[in-house]
């Protein structure tokens, strides 16, 4: 198979060829030749208006439903939506029936996946209960990349540092979605005026920045460890799915004091705000939940001076059966793998759309571990195609589960296709 | 004649480098005493020493009866099952009532860090300490340097690695002071979950690397993972401990020189040591055994002519 890309900008923070216009030729999966006015003969010929090449986007928190809930997501469908939305690569929650534990389920995960590359975040605990540590050296042997307990935060701070020590020696990370759950029991949305005007249980910003104070002590107090060896270059623990506007300051605050942290932001929470919940549409039922305008302007500006990391889709699909209901009855999550770059690249605030494409492709790689590729002849091609001036309007559900609150609105900014 | 510095035998830390040398010696002339075909001196003939063990033990109990015995003291043991301890006495009751008996030596092994030196406090008999909790249990650490000494002579310099649970093991500090104390080196290994965080003030190192510990070291000193002591988890199974941390006869033959591989059993075969190690000639395990009652002997007699 031969394609040739026609005169595409290539995107990639710090590289050589960043802003230049190329044609890039690629054979067989590797990347041929990188010219001007290449006369290579092709088996398709990719070409567009504005067209932009990057390394292959990487979204690094996906809910895998399969195994388990494939009526919601299969793997299968799964990578449609994910090629749909332009990515190469995802890592892959561990919240699957049987959790992702043992050698198996990791090599399942590896092993599935035509195009994209599904890496595996294994679970720090059995089922993911907080209780019992799952085999971590082993699992780290057998290819998972990182470990959390996906969408449970890990409420136990014993737990949560001894998994901390266990991994450092191994040079791997622990992912935890900060949430004290405690403080958030029966919460449907975030507590705040909008809470008190619908009448609905809110969930405090306090239960995530509580937590993101807990587990940074516990990190500063594994790294101080006399005799640890850690790479602080490298993130020991990173937080997902960051929403309030404390947490961005306070890893803000433990970044400056060279603490190996990161983080993440979920996409919707960079546009939507509890306002979108007046109508009760389980749509925008989200957890961490929606948010106000400082804590979308705070992530923004998170984003932009280096604070957070990277932008994830949180994709998580939920069925009709599990969001055509009440709104308190109604199961949390929105999917957002199809739309991430075009809600990212619309309501961008103070990135350059080089900054944002880092953040979608060497930043995830780095937290992850992972070797990054390269836009380099004779390199494997690991590419993303897109058309960040594109305008488009989402009308067709690629992803199994329907449950967006994005459908038919129109975004800036689309991938064309993804080679790897 | 030499003396001990010490009325008691509560913890190695308290020894000076001069009594670790006496007790070495004089385990060295017990040691011939019970290869000869009678066993027994005289040495402690007017001495009645008391057995009191509040927690389980096997060897250690054994060892010291068996000492005592060999030194011709009269002994009692007791055990914290089917007590009074069941009804409620105190440690300090307990103790009393025993001593009330006449008696000038108590051997005791206690799950309370500090038991003994509670005790050596308000009682005037010599105390050995047999294992307090998680804090030190000297008469092993004696019995592993004069193993080790065996077969290295002088320890001074010496590599000695000691490896697996260091958090819960008495063994493990009680070796560390007596291997310092002695000029060796020591390097922990084990899971870091498994090391105390303030461990390095010590002068030891610490790695994660068993291969690499096996590797560095003269001496291997493996010790068991302590599963009924763990009340919180520090790893997720045994399997992945005896994965990532045990150690097998093939990995010692891999290394370009010979190693000392001890244990203070009892041993899980197959989660800290597989069998074919266990067994194999780097193995001096019932030599610590055999060296264990010379050594308690050693330690009984010098402090009974403290008196």
């Amino acid at each position: 198979m031969k394609i040739l890309i026609r005169s595409a900008k290539i995107i990639q923070k710090g590289a050589d060829l960043n802003g230049q216009v190329r044609d890039i030729f690629i054979e067989n999966g590797v990347i041929r030749q990188i010219g001007e006015q290449l006369s290579a003969e092709a088996d398709e010929i990719i070409e567009g208006e504005n067209l932009c090449v990057s390394l292959g986007w990487f979204d690094m928190r996906v809910h895998a439903k399969d195994p388990g809930y494939e009526h919601k997501e299969s793997l299968y469908s799964l990578e449609k939506a994910a090629l749909a939305g332009g990515f190469s690569e995802i890592a892959l929650l561990p919240n699957t029936k049987p959790t992702v534990q043992t050698r198996e389920s990791v090599h399942y995960l590896r092993k599935s996946g035509d195009i994209i590359k599904f890496h595996p975040l294994a679970a720090v605990t059995l089922k993911c209960e907080g209780k019992d540590f799952t085999e971590m050296i082993d699992l780290h042997h057998a290819g998972a990349v990182a470990f959390t307990d996906g969408e449970h935060p890990i409420q136990n701070p014993d737990i949560f540092l001894k998994t901390l020590q266990y991994l450092s020696p191994i040079g791997s990370l622990l992912i935890n979605r900060p949430e004290d759950t405690d403080l958030t029991h029966f919460g449907q949305m975030h507590e705040g005026s909008v809470s008190t005007l619908i009448g609905m249980k809110g969930m405090p910003r306090m239960a995530e920045e509580i937590m993101v104070m807990r587990d940074l002590k516990l990190l500063e107090y594994v790294v101080e460890t006399p005799f640890a060896e850690i790479d602080t270059t490298l993130p020991l623990l990173h937080f997902a799915c960051i929403s309030s506007a404390e947490s961005v300051e306070l890893i803000r605050q433990a970044k400056a004091k060279g603490l190996p942290v990161s983080a993440d932001v979920a996409v919707h929470q960079l546009c939507f705000t509890e306002d979108d919940l007046m109508d009760f549409d389980t749509n925008f039922k989200v957890n961490p939940p929606l948010r106000t305008q400082k804590d979308v302007a705070a992530l923004w500006a998170g984003l932009a001076d280096g604070t957070i990391d990277t932008i994830v889709s949180d994709h998580n699909p939920q069925d009709d059966e599990s969001k055509n209901l009440e709104f308190d009855m109604a199961d949390f999550g929105i999917i957002g793998l199809e739309t991430l770059f075009g809600v990212a690249n619309t309501y961008n605030v103070g990135l350059s759309l080089e900054e944002l494409v880092d953040k979608l492709t060497i930043q995830p790689r780095k937290i992850l571990r992972l070797t990054v590729p390269q836009i380099a002849e004779g390199a494997k091609a690991n590419l993303t195609v897109f058309e960040p001036e594109k305008e488009w309007t989402y009308s067709t559900i690629i992803s199994n589960s329907k449950n967006t609150p994005f459908l038919g609105k129109t975004f800036k900014g689309k991938a064309l296709v993804v080679i790897a | 004649m030499q003396k001990l510095s010490t009325r008691h035998l509560l913890g190695i830390k308290d020894l000076t480098p001069e009594d670790i040398e006496l007790i070495m010696a004089t385990a060295t002339e017990f040691k011939e005493v019970i290869n000869r075909p009678i066993k027994k001196v005289p040495s402690l003939r007017d001495v009645t020493i008391a057995n009191v063990f509040f927690e389980n033990s096997t060897r250690t109990r054994l060892s010291f009866e068996l000492a005592e015995k060999r030194l011709s003291a009269d002994t009692l043991s007791f055990s914290a099952a089917g007590s009074s301890v069941k009804k409620g006495e105190t440690l300090l009751d307990t103790v009393n009532n025993i001593l009330a008996m006449k008696v000038d030596m108590i051997v005791m092994r206690h799950a309370s860090p500090g038991a003994p030196h509670y005790l050596s406090k308000h009682i005037s008999a010599n105390i050995v300490n047999a294992g307090d909790g998680t804090h030190e249990h000297p008469t092993q650490a004696l019995l592993d340097s004069f193993s080790m000494r065996e077969k290295l002579g002088d320890l001074a310099g010496k590599k000695i690695a000691i490896i697996g649970d260091i958090l819960h093991s008495r063994v493990a500090l009680s070796n560390i002071f007596a291997l310092k104390k002695q000029g060796a080196e020591v390097m922990l290994c084990g899971p870091s979950t498994l090391i105390p965080r303030h461990i390095t003030e010590l002068g030891v190192t610490v790695c994660h690397d068993v291969k690499k510990a096996l590797a560095w070291c003269d001496v291997a000193n493996v010790l068991r993972i302590q599963l009924e002591r763990q009340q919180i988890k520090y790893f997720p199974s045994l399997r992945e401990y005896s994965l990532y941390y045990g150690i097998n006869k093939k990995m010692l033959d891999e290394l370009d020189k010979e190693i000392v591989l001890m244990h203070p059993g009892p041993i899980n075969r197959g989660v800290e040591l597989t069998s074919d190690a266990a067994d194999s000639h780097h193995s001096i395990i019932l030599d610590q055994v055999e060296n264990g009652v010379a050594v308690r002997m050693a330690v009984l007699y010098l402090l009974a002519a403290q008196n």
